[in-house]
This record gives structure tokens, C-alpha cells and sequence, in this order.
């Protein structure tokens, strides 16, 4: 027995200890928690969700303090903008652009810490093709391209043209250089990402019996040959299995693109589309290569920044336009400025629309007669995650060194930008990387209920773990983290909607008086299409009978 | 003391045995983990690392059980013998790794072996000592009673090593620490048994000579530390700093002083005269009365003691992003010593900043620029050789100011070279490209850029120089038939082509 009590007490004794380890080890894990959590800061953010709420009750004021103005554009986004400039540099009139967010800008959104601006939304801008001469008027005017050579090629300012290294992708454990998938990829898959490749230089360079290109940006300017545009009844998917492309390799590499430019699957997006990504940039530079990406730290706010320059005496922010009507011969937009909370009229000769349709199917309620002759229901958008986070240091993993952009292989995510990219100091304090994601798994809605029913921790969560395949340990380099949920990020092209009635009835003007300028109305989500819708509309304001 | 030690002896035999299975476990994932952190901090991608020392560990465990049926006698003595060495070996491990590393022609051979011997050894432990207790269990007692202490010891290791004994301890003092626990159990174990083994005072002598050699290693730790890093290095390091962008390190020997930045050299004190009259004299001695001079990079003074030797300079302005190297230079003795005070001198400014950043904010302009760069290895220090950065030079320059650029050997790397000449042409300057032989770099290159097109040089260079006049720069500006001007691209920083070029000459050169 005392042999048993010996044993006994033995045991009880190193059990305690073990607990008492536990229990410190366990207070100890829970301090190094509690100093993570402390360390790693953050919040979610996102475009005025009160506004959206407060339209979608609908608002019945009506305002008493009326003002005359002789043109009005609602929206100050990219197109917004766009149109601005066009008027206030080919006319004398009168403009007022309201905008309902604090600032203008729309989808090429920036943040900035202490260390550098960063995106939250569109980055960068592929280089122009050359015959978009309004664009290169506009990027000559903003010292982009700084002249030209003898040949007439445009020299692209070296500051803002994407630095090298450009693009990584993080594949079996490895970062290759560049976004097309060939480390560790077989043989077979590598034949077919090639024979991909030549079809979409045979496309880029293809023209229809119109002799127009059969894909161009601006979009409108291409071929109207029904053997291309024929393409849009398909999806991309469809169109890979025609081609006997099967690769999986390839379909990954094809269906990150989609989800890139458009916010969609290849399942889910027009052939037409996603053919269009690969083969309408055709640009011609004096001192870069044809692919190549022009990009600032705060991405494309930096275009929209210089084009608010170039009207921001004419802008008025916090201005919730809520209803866009006609009134002798006139027509009425009341809004209401959300900082005094007072409601106003305008009453303008003409006005752009420069919203989404999805706003305007709202908008224009008191215009029945509008609204009954375009379907805006067809238009769909795709919701986005898109966070930033600013990094003690970005962990070093095998391969290829830090890139602008960063993939990761087989993820559903977009990777990553690093902002501090473009700066030209070689050691930079604190990274900033910002992380996209479109919610293309789903039906638009559904995951638009879900991008804004989470919560903060819970988008957390996902990006760091997103973030973590490629690098295991980078949650211990996460200082700030913040999240932005776009609920209608970009428009989608699914089948049949880029050369569909829907979308050319959207555009038409109406009455002499409200002209339409949104990307949407493209069916892509680009800079380049913003900035011609603006162009567009203005010129069509422009030559209108009023005018 | 006495009656603990009593109190301790009266401890049953079967709870000794199963708390040395407790230790013996704990540390025997202990020393796996040291191995696995280690490997991954000196050879990187932690998942393979940690993935193969395991399945190594583990096999090697097997290979001992299966050893363990060769033991059929003295039981307790081998399994005290086994502790002993489990306690050498694996507190050793780290330190042996560490001194290793930089030693071998294939460091992971020895990595794998020591794991193997460690993993063996704690292989042997647990069945002998199944079978010491064989007798004192019944079967089912004593499988269930050695593995629940087996496992528990593991759980107890895995949450106090990244917990508690990286952070606290360091791998060096951990391995240490846990050699000792194993040593300390086999000599409560001789005393314990001391009338039942046989070589009983052998045992003893082994466990304190384990011990004394152990402790020795946990208080040397810090000393084992460096002398591993300075190992590296043929010299004696008579300093070292980790700074935020590099690692500065100074080693002596009789003849000469060596400064290596990342464990690349910089400069040695026989030859670095050479180096840096070439670098200075050709440039500075033709620009017709400098007074406003600027050194980018270069923190070491040695430019700026060439540049002094112009009494009519008034001003050197040097920019140079490391608060850590310009300080020691400014007060080290033997650094202070070999750039004669030049940057505590009156006429110099010292600026740590970022010269890409600092070049575009600039509004001043300067007769002459040195440019002293560490090579384009990366894409980092790539862009300061860039098109966009020398473009930066032309508003930096007076009408008559020119340029010098420390460009990469022509002999070894020709296209990373003449990539900067051709950058320089693009950017419209007219170039002077000349070498040098430095003994401890090889053939090395600079490049002499101006705004104007006609080249005339000052052949009266100051008398005190000991390697650059007239006659030998006439050499210099000639390129032997080995080393004919090549073709490049311009250097972008939408290309970066010259850190290509450099990667792929220099590694053909190593290899």
C-alpha cells in the first residue's frame, strides 16, 4: 500500500506541475494574443451604406430651395469626371457636378498611411491603345506621356510606367516570375497555354469585314461582324471547350483574368468578354513593351485626382441626388446635402447621368416613360473585397522576389499589389499590400447579402488566410488591416449582355436632355471605357439641338 | 541539502524510471525541434525542413527499438550510458550546426546525421526501459503507464519550446539546458542504483564530465554565437552592427582592415587607395574649379578623402542611407585613421537618406558627383542605376560638372558594365569609360559622364597620389582586346535588364 500512495502521489504531484506549465504556457499564449490583437488594427470600410439605405426607402421631399444651373452631372466617378473635363475644355457652359460621397472618384478610391497611399479599388491602367487619341490627349496634358518620337509612339513617363519586377505567381510552392502558369506545369498543359496564347495574337490583330479590329478599347469601336460579336453567346468557358483547350492550368489562368477585370467566372462570362481582355490591347510605346501597366501607389486615384483638377471648381460633395424628373421643359434634380441635411432642387437644361443603373433604376422613377423603354434590371454587378494591409515586412518565401502584382496559384483571391511598388526609395519603412477579391462564386446578390452581413473579424480571418497559403507566416507582420466591401463592384459581362438590346438601350440619350456616361453602360469595368462614356456623352450633349 | 536528497532517495523506483521516460521524451522532441528551427533559419523554407528532420527523427527512432533487442545485460547501466551520450549529443547539436554551417561543403549531411544519432539514441531509451520495468508492471500497466509519460513529455515540449525557450533561451542555451536535464537524470540514476549496476564509478565520471562540459556551453553561449559569424570571415571581426538595412562588419588582420556589408567586401585597407583615386581623381581633377561636390553612397569617407585634397572644394555633401556605417566611420580609431577624419572634417556634410529620394527633392547644383553604389544585385539598388535616376544628375550638375559611377567589373560581368555606359548615352550624357586593377575586387570599371561632348582631362593630378597620374589613366580609358564594348539594353526601371545582366555573369563567374 504505501508503494500504491507513493505512486500515487507521485503522479499527482508531476500532474500538477504539467498543469501548472500548462497554465503558464497557456497565460503566456494568451498574452502573445492579446499583444497581437492589440498589435493588429483595423476596420471595415466601404462606400456611404446610409445613402444606399435611405434611396432604396425612397425619399418624397420636395425641396423648396430651387437653383437654375445650365448643365448637371450626377456622379463623380471616373465618367463623371471624364464628361466635366470634355465640356469645361470644348465649351463655355455652366457645370455642376454632384457627388454623393465626400469625395470624387468613385470605384479608384485611395487610403494613405504614414508611409504611402494605397488603392482601394482600380490600380492601374494598361497602356492606351493608339488610336484612343482623347485618352493620350489626356494623359499628354497630365505629363504620362511626356512627348513623342519620330515615329509618332508615345514616350510614357518612367515614374509611372509599373516598375519591374511586375508579376509573380506562387505555384507549387514556388514564385515564378510572371502570371502564366509554367512551374512545375506539364508538358501537355504548357502546349495548350501556348497554342491559347497564339490564338489570342491571331485575335489581337483580327478584323471584320467592316475592316474595324475585331476587338478594340474603346469596346465600342469594335468590329460589328457578326462572326466576332457572335462570340458574346457564349461563355469563355464554353468557348476554351470548343478550342479543345482543357487544360486545368489554363482554365485557372483564363478564370483569374475574368475574375480580374470582370468580377466573374469563366463560367458566368461572355466569351466576347473574355476574349476581349486578351486581345484588345494593342498599344505601340516609344520606351515600353506593348503589355505593359501604367500605376501609381494609390492606383488609378491618381487619374481621377487629375481630372477633378481639371473641373473642381464645378463640384459639389455629399450631395445625395434622390430623384431626376422634367418640369417645363427643364430638368429637375433634387438631392439633399448630407452635411446640413437640407433638401435643394436644381433645375438644369441638360444633365448626365454618371451613376450605375442600378441607381438611376431609382432615380429616374419620375420618368416613367424612360424607364419603361430600357431594361436596367439586366444589369448585374459583381460585389468585391478589397483590404489593405501595412506590413512590418512582406515574408520572404522560395522563388522569385517581391512583385507589383502577387498570385497565388489555385486561390479563388486575387492576390496581392504591393503599393509601395511605384516609390523609388529602396527601403521603405513599413509595406503596404493590398489584397482583392471578387465574390464570383456565388449569384450577385446572395453574395452581396454575405459581403455585408460580416463582420469585421470575419473578412479578417478570410484574408489573412488567403494570404497565408503563400506566405505561413505573415500574420505576425500584420500592423493595420483594413477592410473595404464594394457591393457593387464592377459590372458583369455575362453572355449576351455586351451585344444585347439591353445595354444599347441603356445608352441612348433621352429627350435631348439626360445623357447617360458609366462604365456599366460598356459592360466592362475599365478606366478606359469611364473615360469615353464621359467623352461620349458630352460630345453628344454637345451637338444636341438645345445646345 | 541532506534531507532532500534523502527525501529523494526514498522516491519509488518505478516513479524515477518513468519520470526519466518523461525526461527523456521532452527532451528528445526538444532537440527535434531545435534542428528543425535551425535548419529552416540557416537554409529557409521551413516546411521542408521541419518535415524532413521529423520523418528522420522518427525513422532514426525506429532504427534504435530495433537496435534495443542487441542489449541483454546491464540494463540500467547502458540505459544510463545512453542518457549520457542522448545528453553530449543533442545539447552539443545546435552549437556543432551553428559553427558548421559556414565550414561544410554540405551542411545538411551533417544535419541529417546528428538528427539520425539523437533520434537512435532516444530510440534505444524506451524500450530499454520497458524492459528494466518489466518485471516491476504488469504488461498492460506498464505500455499504458510509459507511453502516457511518453506523450506527455512530448506535449510538455512542444508547448514550452516556441512558448517559453526560443523567446527566453535561444536554440544554443536550450539545447544546453535540455542536455543537462538529460545528464542530471543519469546521475540521480547511478546514485540510485549505484549498488545494483556494474561500472558504477565509470558511469558517474561520464555524467559529471557530461555536466561540467554542458554548463560550460550555456554560460559560452553568446561567445559560442559569434565566434560561429566570425567564422565566416577569415579575419578577426574587431566589429559588428546589425543595422536596419544591412549587416556592417570590420575584421583586422596584421596588414589590413576588411569592411563587409551582407558579407560582401567592400574594401580592404592594402589596396582601397587604389580604388579610390580611380574612383575620384580622373573625374574631380578635370572639372575646373569644383567647390561644390556630392558623394552618393560612399559613407566609408574614403571618396571624400580624395575629394579633400582639392583645397579649393568648399563643400562635400554625402548622402548616405546608413546611419550605422557613417558613424562608425566618423568614430571608429582605425576607420577614423584610414579616411584621415574626412567626415569629421568642417567642409563636410553627412546626410542619411535615401539617394533616389533625396536626388529628386534636390534643388542644388554640384561640379562634380561620385556615385559609389553597392552593385545592382538586387532590384533594389537596380533602380539607382536607372535611366529615371540619372536623369535626376542633369539638373544636379553644373554646366561643366561631371559624373563618375563605380560600374561592376567590365573583365567579369562586360554587359553589366557597359549596360551603365549605354544608360548614361541614353539619358544624353557623353560618357569616359575607364578600369582599374584593385587587387581584392579584380579589373574594376567606372564610367566619367558629362553633359558636353569634347573630353579634356587635367594631366597635372595632385603629387601626393600613389596610383593615379597621367601616364597610368592614359591606360585606364583603354579597353584590352579581351574586354571589347558590348551591346545592351538601357537600364529601366520597367526592365531592371542590368540586374539580370549582373546576376547571370556574376553567377557564371562564381560557378
Amino acid at each position: 500500500m504505501p508503494k500504491q500512495s507513493g505512486r500515487r502521489d507521485f503522479l499527482r504531484k508531476s500532474m500538477a506541475a504539467l498543469g501548472g506549465l500548462a497554465v503558464s504556457g497557456g497565460g503566456l499564449a494568451a498574452c502573445a494574443n492579446k499583444a497581437q490583437a492589440q498589435q493588429m488594427q483595423g476596420q471595415l470600410l466601404g462606400p456611404s451604406f446610409k445613402a444606399g439605405h435611405l434611396l432604396r426607402k425612397g425619399i418624397t421631399v420636395e425641396p423648396t430651395e430651387v437653383e437654375e444651373q445650365e448643365v448637371v452631372i450626377v456622379g463623380g466617378g471616373a465618367s463623371g469626371l471624364a464628361a466635366a473635363r470634355w465640356l469645361k475644355k470644348h465649351s463655355a457652359k455652366k457645370i455642376l457636378l454632384l457627388e454623393l460621397e465626400s469625395e470624387t472618384g468613385g470605384n479608384a478610391a485611395a487610403g494613405k498611411n504614414g508611409h504611402t497611399a494605397y488603392p482601394w479599388g482600380a490600380h492601374y491602367l494598361p497602356l492606351p491603345n493608339n488610336s484612343f487619341t482623347e485618352l493620350l490627349e489626356f494623359l499628354q496634358e497630365t505629363n504620362v506621356i511626356t512627348g513623342f518620337d519620330g515615329e509618332g509612339l508615345p514616350n510614357y513617363n518612367e515614374y509611372y510606367l509599373c516598375f519591374d519586377p511586375e508579376e509573380r505567381l506562387y505555384i507549387h510552392n514556388y514564385w515564378q516570375e510572371g502570371l502564366v502558369p509554367h512551374w512545375g506545369v506539364p508538358e501537355a498543359d504548357q502546349q495548350q497555354i501556348a497554342r491559347f496564347q497564339q490564338l489570342m495574337e491571331e485575335l489581337k490583330q483580327a478584323q471584320g469585314k467592316d475592316g474595324k479590329f475585331a476587338f478594340d478599347i474603346p469596346l465600342g469601336h469594335s468590329s460589328a461582324d457578326v462572326q466576332y460579336r457572335d462570340l458574346d453567346k457564349l461563355t469563355m468557358l464554353e468557348w476554351l471547350q470548343q478550342q479543345e483547350l482543357t487544360s486545368e492550368y489554363l482554365h485557372w489562368y483564363v478564370d483569374y483574368c475574368c475574375r480580374d477585370d470582370f468580377g466573374s467566372s469563366i463560367a458566368h462570362t461572355s466569351a466576347w468578354a473574355g476574349i476581349h481582355y486578351f486581345a484588345a490591347r494593342k498599344a505601340r510605346a516609344a520606351n515600353s513593351e506593348s503589355h505593359r501597366v501604367l500605376t501609381w501607389p494609390e492606383g488609378n486615384n491618381w487619374l481621377v485626382q487629375r481630372l477633378r483638377e481639371s473641373c473642381a471648381d464645378s463640384i459639389r460633395t455629399n450631395a445625395m441626388v434622390y430623384r431626376v424628373g422634367e418640369q417645363e421643359g427643364k430638368v429637375v434634380i433634387d438631392y439633399m446635402d448630407l452635411r446640413t441635411q437640407q433638401y435643394k432642387r436644381l433645375l438644369a437644361k441638360q444633365c448626365v447621368m454618371a451613376t450605375p443603373q442600378f441607381v438611376n433604376q431609382r432615380l429616374l422613377s419620375a420618368l416613367p416613360a424612360l424607364l419603361d423603354s430600357r431594361n436596367l434590371r439586366k444589369f448585374n454587378y459583381a460585389p468585391w473585397l478589397v483590404a489593405n494591409l501595412t506590413l512590418k515586412d512582406v515574408p520572404r518565401s522560395k522563388g522569385f522576389g517581391l512583385s507589383w502584382d502577387n498570385v497565388i496559384y489555385g486561390s479563388k483571391s486575387l492576390g496581392y499589389v504591393y503599393a509601395n511598388h511605384q516609390q523609388v526609395a529602396l527601403f521603405p519603412e513599413k509595406k503596404t499590400i493590398t489584397f482583392y477579391h471578387a465574390l464570383a462564386d456565388e449569384a450577385p446578390a446572395a453574395a452581396r447579402g454575405k459581403a455585408y452581413g460580416s463582420s469585421y473579424d470575419t473578412w479578417k480571418e478570410f484574408v489573412l488566410q488567403e494570404l497565408e497559403k503563400a506566405h505561413p507566416s505573415l500574420r505576425e507582420q500584420v500592423e493595420q488591416l483594413d477592410v473595404w466591401v464594394w457591393g457593387h463592384g464592377m459590372i458583369r459581362p455575362t453572355p449576351g449582355f455586351i451585344w444585347g438590346q439591353d445595354r444599347e438601350m441603356a445608352n441612348m440619350p433621352y429627350a435631348d436632355k439626360v445623357y447617360f456616361a458609366h462604365t456599366d453602360l460598356s459592360g466592362i469595368s475599365v478606366f478606359e471605357e469611364a473615360f469615353y462614356q464621359g467623352v461620349t456623352a458630352a460630345r453628344q450633349l454637345l451637338s444636341s439641338k438645345l445646345a | 541539502m541532506a534531507k532532500d536528497s534523502l527525501l529523494l532517495m526514498r522516491i519509488n523506483v518505478k516513479a524515477l524510471l518513468l519520470f526519466s521516460v518523461f525526461v527523456v521524451a521532452t527532451c528528445g522532441l526538444v532537440y527535434e525541434l531545435v534542428a528543425g528551427t535551425l535548419a529552416s533559419y540557416l537554409l529557409g523554407d521551413s516546411v521542408t525542413q521541419f518535415s524532413t528532420i521529423i520523418g528522420v527523427y522518427l525513422f532514426s527512432m525506429g532504427i534504435g527499438s530495433y537496435l534495443s533487442k542487441f542489449f541483454n545485460r546491464n540494463l540500467i547501466a547502458w540505459f544510463i550510458q545512453i542518457e549520457v551520450l542522448v545528453a553530449v549529443v543533442g545539447g552539443l547539436s545546435s552549437s556543432i550546426l551553428f559553427l558548421l554551417f559556414n565550414q561544410v561543403a554540405s551542411f545538411r549531411i551533417v544535419l541529417y546525421m546528428l538528427v539520425s544519432l539523437t533520434g537512435i539514441l532516444v530510440g534505444l531509451e524506451i524500450p530499454l526501459i520497458m524492459r528494466i520495468l518489466e518485471d516491476r508492471f504488469e504488461f498492460k500497466d506498464l505500455v499504458s503507464k510509459v507511453f502516457t509519460f511518453d506523450y506527455i513529455g512530448a506535449l510538455l515540449a512542444s508547448v514550452v519550446f516556441p512558448l517559453l525557450l526560443v523567446p527566453y533561451l535561444g536554440l544554443l542555451r536550450t539545447s544546453f539546458f535540455f542536455g543537462l536535464m538529460n545528464a542530471g537524470v543519469a546521475l540521480w540514476l547511478c546514485f540510485f542504483f549505484s549498488k545494483e549496476i556494474s561500472w558504477t564509478r565509470y558511469l558517474k565520471t561520464t555524467c559529471m564530465l557530461a555536466i561540467a562540459l554542458l554548463v560550460a556551453g550555456f554560460i559560452l553561449s553568446d561567445r559560442i554565437m559569434s565566434f560561429a559569424e566570425s567564422m565566416a570571415y577569415a579575419d578577426k571581426i574587431v566589429y559588428s552592427v546589425q543595422s536596419p538595412y544591412q549587416r556592417v562588419v570590420l575584421t583586422k588582420n596584421e596588414h589590413e582592415l576588411r569592411l563587409f556589408l551582407n558579407g560582401n567586401l567592400q574594401f580592404s585597407s592594402a589596396d582601397e587607395y587604389r580604388y579610390h583615386e580611380a574612383l575620384v581623381h580622373p573625374g574631380l581633377n578635370a572639372v575646373p574649379n569644383p567647390r561644390q561636390v556630392l558623394v552618393l553612397g560612399g559613407g566609408d569617407g574614403l571618396a571624400v578623402r580624395e575629394i579633400l585634397r582639392y583645397p579649393g572644394v568648399e563643400k562635400v555633401t554625402l548622402v548616405d542611407l546608413d546611419p550605422e556605417v557613417t558613424k562608425i566611420f566618423k568614430s571608429h580609431a582605425s576607420l577614423v585613421a584610414l579616411n584621415q577624419e574626412s567626415l569629421l572634417s568642417e567642409k563636410v556634410e553627412v546626410i542619411n537618406a535615401d539617394a533616389f529620394q533625396w536626388l529628386r527633392e534636390n534643388r542644388k547644383q554640384f561640379d562634380f558627383v561620385v556615385i559609389d553604389f553597392p552593385d545592382p544585385s538586387n532590384y533594389s539598388i537596380g533602380k539607382l542605376y536607372s535611366n529615371v535616376f540619372y536623369r535626376l544628375l542633369e539638373n544636379t550638375l553644373t554646366p561643366e560638372g561631371k559624373v563618375v559611377i563605380q560600374a561592376t567589373s567590365p573583365f567579369v560581368a562586360p554587359k553589366s558594365y557597359w549596360c551603365v555606359v549605354n544608360t548614361l548615352q541614353s539619358c544624353g550624357f557623353s560618357t569616359l569609360p575607364y578600369h582599374a586593377h584593385v587587387p581584392s575586387f579584380g579589373d574594376w570599371g567606372f564610367v566619367l559622364a558629362q553633359r558636353k561632348t569634347n573630353w579634356q582631362l587635367n594631366p597635372d593630378y595632385p603629387k601626393e597620389l600613389k596610383f593615379v597620374d597621367a601616364a597610368s589613366f592614359a591606360q585606364m580609358a583603354v579597353f584590352p582586346k579581351d574586354m571589347p564594348r558590348v551591346e545592351t539594353e538601357v537600364n529601366k526601371l520597367n526592365n531592371q535588364v542590368l540586374v539580370h545582366y549582373f546576376e547571370e555573369e556574376w553567377a557564371q563567374f562564381v560557378n
